[in-house]
């Protein structure tokens, strides 16, 4: 397989035409095994497809980046689909609570790397591709060299500052990056860098987006939460990784990641893609939306003018930019101002209460209401923090009581009053509010956050805890 | 769920934490409004919505994307009309 690719990359953003057509016909033109031709008959009938897009298929390099959610299903489909070399990089283990969704691991794998776990699946449905395990984390570091190793990149990752390092490396290898994500709900599907453009060059144009032309900032990190921490339904985010498979299979089926290719007008017109799932409702008008994006930004930090001189590879790997600090990961928490007096260990609290010193204290949980539903400690109430935040500005705005934020459950103005949350960040900044809203009746009552949240309650306190 | 807006009005669709944040999924603005005033119209109804979803987030104008007036893309201000869509989609990085 791999003297195919001997004489050219066929990702490669300044192939000239001839290489480019020598590249179509290198792989197009062997004869089909037997076992190959009934595996894959049903999809070379497929106008446009025949044995051509199959042996493009079978020549082709995709790599994807998580074999989580979105992964699994992608991976799935795109070895089921024959293509040749599969690369899949994570560094997690399978756990019970991703099976609902990661349906290429097995009850029986948990613990298993998911990158073993995953392959264990794919070598059983379709024994013929090569497939690639990079049993590890992304980094900055690795990025490149693992990157330019594929034709098609899949971003089925779970973070921002991932997505940043990947789109990133995929405008300086000139890759084409196939970009899905989902949380509870949402899903998003967007193809980027297809076909590649050089970095900088904005003649000619338009040229394809990067993700940073569509989403120049990272949310702020309590606003990008994980699925671990907002949920995810299986279906979802199995709809977006199917996606993402049918993207990439058509891109190496058909060349059109290859610039020169008469397909590329296909692609000129960047669409993103949301899918909006309605627990309580059938489909609606709403529920698939495609987006009309722009292509290629001037002013975009990685593929603009002038980004020659601030994004290269080198750059990367020496940790410029700084991902993590650009997504706002290493930034304290609002509340990092709180004195030890005010912050309280989860065994602490516990003891206080056995103790019986906190008599009539109001606990108030902000976790999400469905987190409250499945498990919290005794005589908690919950208040949800996005609804907080909203109220506590609400009130500042119009001048109302600081009081009006509590729960309407006749504790006393004096009453000590503990605040905890999932992890401990978002209590340390209800901690402030309440502080600000001037709960505290400047210093006589008692505002306390419970350090690491009900994490630390399971860890320190109730190990039966149902945490998620 | 209408999927016209009333007269004199245009719809906003919030997808992904816009939704989580205004407990919305669509709803009817008063139209014509210029884009330049569309995320001080929102701050005005969801306290703190501009720097915790806004400020990350695309905008489109009847399914296509908008640059908004005043940032370093130096976007022209455009209406938006009765009738209109329009749309505010947050990232989504999770997977």
């Amino acid at each position: 397989m791999a003297s195919l690719h001997a004489n050219g990359t066929l990702g490669g953003g300044d192939d000239s035409q001839n290489q480019h057509d020598s590249n179509l016909d290198n792989g197009t033109s062997r004869r089909l095994t037997d076992e190959e031709f009934d595996r894959y008959s049903r999809q070379m009938i497929v106008p446009g497809m025949g044995k051509e897009g199959q042996l493009r298929l079978i020549n082709g390099r995709i790599l994807i980046i998580g074999a989580g959610g979105l992964g699994c299903p992608a991976a799935q489909y795109i070895a089921g689909a024959g293509v040749g070399t599969i690369g899949i990089i994570d560094g997690d283990v399978v756990e019970l609570s991703n099976l609902h969704r990661q349906v290429g691991h097995s009850t029986s794998r948990i613990g298993m790397k998911k990158v073993d776990s995953l392959i264990t699946h794919l070598r059983d449905l379709n024994p013929l591709p090569t497939y690639i395990p990079h049993p590890f984390p992304l980094t900055p570091q690795n990025a490149a060299s693992i990157l330019s190793a594929y034709d098609v990149i899949l971003d089925c990752t779970d973070n921002p500052a991932t997505r940043y390092l990947i789109s990133d490396v995929c405008v300086l290898l000139g890759k084409p990056l196939v970009s899905a994500a989902s949380v509870r709900t949402s899903g998003q599907l967007i193809v980027l860098n297809c076909p590649p453009a050089p970095q900088g060059v904005l003649a000619d144009g338009p040229h394809p987006p990067c993700y940073r032309c569509c989403f120049k900032n990272p949310p702020p990190p309590h606003a990008a939460p994980s699925c671990g921490e907002a949920g995810i339904l299986g279906p979802v985010v199995g709809l977006m990784g199917l996606a993402q498979a049918g993207e990439a299979i058509k891109i190496l089926a058909s060349a059109l990641h290859l610039p020169t290719h008469t397909g590329e007008a296909n692609l000129r017109q960047p669409t993103l893609l949301i899918y909006s799932y309605d627990l309580a409702g059938a489909v609606g008008p709403y529920t698939f939306r495609a987006l009309r994006m722009a292509g290629r930004k001037k002013t975009c930090f990685a593929c603009g003018e002038g980004s020659e001189g601030r994004l290269t590879l080198e750059g990367i790997k020496d940790g410029t930019p700084d991902y993590e600090v650009f997504c706002g990961l290493n930034a304290t928490p609002k509340g990092g101002g709180l004195s030890p007096q005010e912050r309280i260990t989860a065994g602490a609290y516990r003891a206080a209460r056995e103790r019986g010193e906190l008599e009539g204290h109001l606990l108030v949980d902000t976790r999400e209401r469905e987190h409250f539903s499945l498990g919290r400690i005794e005589g908690a109430v919950n208040v949800p923090f996005g609804g907080l935040l909203m109220k506590a500005a609400a009130i500042k705005r119009e001048g109302g009581r600081g009081a009006e934020i509590l729960p309407g459950v006749g504790v006393g103005a004096e009453a000590a009053i503990f605040v905890v949350c999932r992890r401990g960040l978002d209590s340390q900044e209800v901690v402030e509010k309440f502080k600000e809203l001037g709960l505290d009746n400047g210093g006589k009552r008692r505002i306390m956050d419970i350090v690491g949240g009900m994490k630390a309650w399971k860890d320190e306190v109730d190990p039966s805890f149902p945490f998620v | 769920m209408a999927s016209k807006p009333p007269k004199g009005h245009f719809h906003v669709l919030y997808f992904a934490a816009a939704g989580s944040y205004t407990s919305k999924q669509v709803e009817a603005l008063p139209a014509p409004l210029p884009l330049s005033k569309l995320f001080a119209t929102l701050e005005g109804r969801y306290d703190g919505i501009t720097a915790g979803v806004l400020e990350n987030s695309l905008v489109t104008i009847n399914l296509a994307y908008v640059d908004l007036p005043g940032t370093s893309e130096g976007g022209e201000d455009v209406m938006i009309e009765e009738g209109d869509e329009v749309a505010i989609i947050p990232p989504v990085s999770s997977g």
